[in-house]
């Protein structure tokens, strides 16, 4: 038994240290030469997002730093984008009538 | 009617014959002789007006339907044509509000600012406040141009195109067009020209725009006036900036051309891949940037329009072209209706490989006129149809391209894109109906992998 955790903790080590070496080799492709630093086809997609991953990793690691340290995070804009594109509709709506408007004004002048 | 028609074939053969010296009567070298045609042709559809101008931009972006000459000759086309008279535009006003200027606005100049052949742009003043769709309210006094629909351009452009499909019909029944279907095209000018024949869809797409851009201070869009606006006239806040054939003078106040250029080019990348509606129509006109370093963007006359799922594939084939994968550009490229026949895979794969690889322009930077066009003319080479928004959309980037590099010559508009396509086909990985679709393949890849 003692055995077999010291085996899955080796594998999990071996794996993760390989994983690491891997992925840590695709993030500095990405990071170097943009497009043209890469070799093309699909791999090069693979090293350009794990650079963009890393690049979020890094973001997210300050973020509980700051936390840790008792800092409020930079105040979320609290603009729900699904209610901003109904105010936004509702705006057309209004430029709408206001158009529709000045064209019934336009007939009334015309009539009378 | 009969008569435009007569006046249509003398206007193209009095331009045409104008070129037989230059053709050397048809002995001159294959690209001297195209090239005098294609003059030719341009010069006609000017003198012809609206609808064929309309054709001849549409013909500019069919590289693999016509000749290098005349897709070259049909983007330079003008379209600026003499002013009408103020009491022209008048009537219009007149007729659309039953009320002269003066009594819609505080001022109206009578000079026009610009004139086009559907449309001339004249100069005025609110004389009261108006809360816009989106943005700050307009002022009394505010400074506003009227943009007026020609007298009588939407009737002579509905004839014109009735007529030109005419001629085309017969030009199909001669077997000189193998490979296009003139008619086809004449319909699809029809569409974008009574479109922009209803200024108050321009006014739409403006507001639209400026809502996508809330958040960003350096694009700005006039506001629409709309109590001023109806069908044939578009009231908007007057732009103040220099247009990229004046950049000397803007360079000159110090404005940041080129992180303009840069910010630009983002902003079109923006509008393709996040909101699927970007202004289609971007030529050096219809861009100003101005003193305080933004980049006005005016004339929303033509906008192409994505679905969900065609944003998805075209992020897909921009990808492709960032990552240089000439396999998934002809995967996502069928699915926006590209189809290359089996046979002819191989050969289009090479080509496209080639292309991918060799459209560097000598300061490592990536041309990426060069690669759409000549991807288009691939395909064409191969007898693949292109679908017509495919065509409106490489056309508009390699505009962007254009535009930017007039402001910033080293700009690698590729590389601009590279940001958008990876995050967004980063965060799709995610989507659970894509993970339920790929994880089994995933697992089965790992188990292989680890029973190796
Ligand atoms: N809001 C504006 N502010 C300043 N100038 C404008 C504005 N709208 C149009 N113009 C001027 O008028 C010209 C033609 O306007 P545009 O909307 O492009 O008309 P068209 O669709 O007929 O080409 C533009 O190139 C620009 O110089």
């Amino acid at each position: 038994m003692t055995d077999d955790v010291m085996r899955f903790f080796a594998a999990w080590m071996l794996t993760h240290e390989a994983a690491d070496e891997g992925l840590k080799a695709a993030v500095l492709r990405g990071e170097s030469g943009g497009p043209e630093g890469m070799g093309g086809g699909p791999d090069a997609f693979v090293d350009g997002l794990a650079a963009m991953v890393a690049e979020e990793k890094e973001r997210l690691k300050r973020a509980l730093e700051a936390r840790a340290r008792g800092e409020e995070p930079a105040a979320e804009r609290d603009s729900d984008p699904a209610l901003e594109e109904i105010r936004f509709e509702v705006a057309e709506l209004r430029g709408r009538l206001d158009s529709i408007e000045s064209l019934l004004e336009t007939l009334v002048r015309k009539i009378g | 009617m009969a008569s435009r028609g007569s006046t249509v074939l003398r206007v193209l053969a009095k331009h045409l014959l104008a070129e037989v010296p230059a053709a050397r009567f048809g002995l001159a070298p294959g690209r001297v002789r195209r090239a005098a045609w294609a003059r030719g042709t341009r010069r006609a559809f000017e003198e012809l007006g609206p609808a064929f101008v309309k054709l001849g931009q549409l013909i500019s972006v069919r590289p693999d339907e016509f000749s290098d000459e005349l897709v070259a000759e049909m983007r330079s086309m003008q379209d600026s044509v003499p002013p009408i008279p103020a009491s022209a535009i008048r009537a219009v006003i007149a007729a659309e509000f039953a009320a002269e200027p003066e009594e819609l606005f505080a001022t109206f100049e009578d000079t026009p600012l610009a004139s086009a052949s559907i449309a001339q742009v004249h100069r005025a003043t609110l004389s009261e406040s108006y809360r816009p769709v989106w943005g700050e309210v307009l002022p009394p006094g505010a400074d506003v141009v009227v943009k007026v629909v020609r007298p009588g351009a939407a009737e002579s452009i509905r004839a014109d195109i009735a007529v030109a499909r005419r001629l085309a019909a017969r030009l199909a029944g001669t077997g000189l067009a193998r490979r296009f279907d003139p008619v086809a095209l004449l319909d699809e000018s029809a569409v974008t020209v009574e479109r922009e024949l209803d200024l108050r869809q321009e006014g739409r797409f403006a507001d639209r725009f400026r809502f996508d851009f809330r958040d960003d201070p350096r694009v700005v869009v006039p506001r629409i006036v709309w109590p001023r606006s109806t069908a044939r006239m578009l009231t908007m806040e007057y732009m103040r900036g220099w247009r990229l054939t004046e950049l000397e003078a803007a360079r000159a106040e110090g404005v940041d051309c080129r992180g303009l250029a840069v910010h630009g080019a983002t902003a079109f990348m923006r509008q393709v891949f996040v909101h699927g509606r970007y202004h289609a129509d971007l030529h050096p006109a219809n861009l100003f940037v101005t003193p305080d370093d933004t980049i006005a963007y005016l004339d929303f006359g033509i906008v192409g329009h994505l679905t969900p799922e065609e944003r998805m594939n075209i992020t897909q084939v921009m990808a492709a072209l960032v990552y240089r994968d000439a396999d998934r550009a002809l995967t996502y490229s069928a699915k926006l209706g590209v189809h290359v026949p089996p046979d002819r895979i191989e050969a289009v794969r090479r080509g496209l490989g080639k292309l991918l690889d060799g459209t560097t322009r000598r300061d490592g930077t990536r041309d990426f006129a060069l690669f759409g066009l000549g991807f288009l003319k691939l395909l064409g080479r191969h007898g693949v149809r292109i679908p017509s928004g495919y065509g409106l959309l490489i056309k508009s980037l390699a505009t962007v391209e254009g535009v930017a590099r007039a402001l910033y010559p080293e700009i690698d508009i590729v590389a601009t894109a590279q940001p958008f396509t990876t995050r967004i086909l980063g965060q799709a990985m995610g989507d659970p109906a894509r993970l339920r679709e790929r994880m089994p393949a995933a697992v089965r890849a790992a188990l292989r992998e680890l029973v190796a």
